[in-house]
């Protein structure tokens, strides 16, 4: 793309997401949202095969239905309750389809169809974009409006975001869908915490970018998008193949990596709720999860496949890719467990 | 008099239909102008009639306009209209029945139903009660677009200028 687009369009990504993070206003909130929907097509179309248009095409309907019914529900407060205020949709019909579209726009259950669809459809980095970025809007504003909004369809698609995430990843060989279905997964993790401790939502929301990210970056390091390239990265950069493991690990919630904290702490808040089903359930479904991360790291890390002999040895060319934050972002992702105590600064 | 709002959204309603049911574009053009003229009478109906003639000249009068065109020269030889496929029709026809449903379901009993009343306009007005104060809502609301609402008007300007460029990049040529 021309530079000068790119910058532009890139420029009014950022600006949508922070309108709506910074308004108290419904409209403006919703104008930074179609903002950020319409400056992502572009985006997502970078590349010029068919696919990229028409994973840009399925994400273009969901968010465009999604914005439409979001503002039908602040329609519906305004015509109640007479006002804009985010925090303040006292009518559940109006904050049951606020809720409904946020959920859509995040790609939790039962509104998750297209993540996978659309991140497999595009490249490593707008599907980065996709996965970490575009959360933030909505999250912030579901942050706000938790407090009105029926609890029950809350757990309800936090719970089935959960079980889709495990189950439907489980069949997955392309990598950009796992990390898709892990993306739904951590949505309803995210989701059931919301109105029980909202902090640790935007905790969870941290980590997972963190993860997210620096899984992302690994992968277009070394160029892989399937699990069958993914065999033959320990050729390419051994480190790289190793951090791989630590933060695909940490992403499943094993202690002592930073994936631990926010499920520890989630979990610890619901059972000081008298809540000990939900947490279970949720614990055990983050096994399936933890499964095909494990059978990741056993192709990529643990085993090295069947090859012949000059294949054990490639020339090591110079990486013309950036790894800027890479390093970084690995430590945090792999090493926060022990900062826990500084969660006191997101409240 | 009073029901001639409800009669325009049923039909605002029945030209979504028209054009949902995906006939050719020249077609769900002709659809899209009957249901903006429609929400334009609504508009006008509530009160906000400086309102419903802006939406009638720059919705119909200039979007519908250029959209028009470019369906003129990407026009097909057999253009779709909605008896020509038994799909276009079908879904017309159910679009079309789940329509009478609910106006029959409205009819039916004395709902407490979202925003709907029949006593008058002041359930569909939401800028308040009366329209003979000193000041006309939807002309200072137009206004102060203009002075409190100067950056709601930047960001929209810079949507429009933005899109430019966004569209233009959809519609490279992809090899």
């Amino acid at each position: 793309m021309n530079p000068l687009a790119l910058s532009l369009i890139l420029t009014t990504l950022l600006a949508g997401t922070l309108i709506t993070m910074m308004s108290s206003h419904w409209l403006t909130a919703w104008m930074g949202l179609e903002m950020n929907m319409l400056t992502m097509i572009p985006i997502l179309m970078k590349t010029t095969n068919p696919r990229s248009t028409e994973a840009a095409t399925k994400y273009f309907m969901t968010q465009a239905m999604a914005s439409m019914m979001l503002m039908m529900a602040l329609t519906i407060n305004l015509m109640y309750s007479g006002q804009w205020s985010i925090t303040k949709m006292t009518n559940p019909v109006a904050s049951n389809m606020a809720l409904m579209a946020l959920m859509t726009k995040l790609g939790s259950a039962p509104f998750h169809f297209w993540v996978p669809e659309v991140t497999q459809g595009v490249e490593l980095t707008p599907g980065m974009i996709l996965l970490t970025w575009q959360k933030l809007a909505p999250l912030s504003l579901l942050y706000q409006m938790a407090t009105y909004t029926n609890t029950n369809l809350i757990y309800l698609s936090g719970l089935l975001s959960i079980l889709i995430g495990g189950w439907g990843g489980l069949n997955q060989t392309q990598l950009r869908k796992i990390l898709a279905y892990s993306s739904i997964s951590h949505m309803g993790w995210m989701l059931i915490i919301l109105p029980f401790n909202p902090t640790l939502t935007l905790l969870n929301l941290t980590i997972y970018i963190m993860l997210t990210l620096s899984i992302f970056m690994i992968l277009t390091n070394t160029f892989t998008t399937s699990m069958s390239s993914l065999t033959l990265m320990w050729n390419k950069t051994p480190a790289m193949t190793i951090m791989l493991m630590t933060t695909l690990l940490s992403l499943g919630g094993l202690p002592p990596l930073s994936g631990f904290m926010p499920k520890w702490l989630m979990i610890h808040e619901l059972t000081k709720n008298n809540s000990i089903i939900m947490p279970l359930t949720m614990a055990i479904m983050a096994l399936l999860n933890m499964y095909f991360y494990m059978r990741l790291i056993y192709y990529s890390s643990l085993t090295i496949l069947p090859s012949t002999n000059n294949m054990k040895m490639t020339w090591r060319f110079t990486n013309t890719k950036h790894t800027m934050t890479l390093p970084t972002l690995i430590t945090l992702s792999n090493m926060l467990l022990p900062l826990t105590p500084m969660i006191s600064m997101l409240e | 008099m009073m029901y001639v709002v409800f009669i325009m959204s049923v039909l605002y309603v029945v030209g979504f239909i028209g054009f949902s049911s995906k006939p050719s574009p020249v077609y769900g053009g002709m659809s899209l102008v009957v249901s903006g003229g429609l929400g334009c009478g609504i508009v006008t109906s509530s009160g906000g009639s400086f309102l419903g003639l802006v939406v009638f000249l720059v919705y119909l009068g200039g979007m519908m306009v250029v959209f028009g065109y470019t369906i003129a020269m990407a026009t097909e030889e057999y253009p779709e209209t909605w008896g020509s496929n038994v799909v276009v029709l079908s879904a017309f026809l159910v679009g079309l029945l789940m329509e009478v449903f609910m106006v029959m379901w409205l009819f039916s009993g004395e709902h407490e139903l979202v925003g709907f009343y029949f006593s008058g306009l002041e359930g569909l007005m939401v800028l308040g009660e009366g329209g003979f104060e000193y000041v006309r809502e939807d002309y200072s609301g137009g206004a102060s677009l203009y002075s409190y609402g100067f950056w709601f008007l930047a960001m929209a300007g810079w949507m429009l200028f933005v899109s430019i460029f966004i569209a233009i990049e959809v519609t490279r040529k992809r090899y």
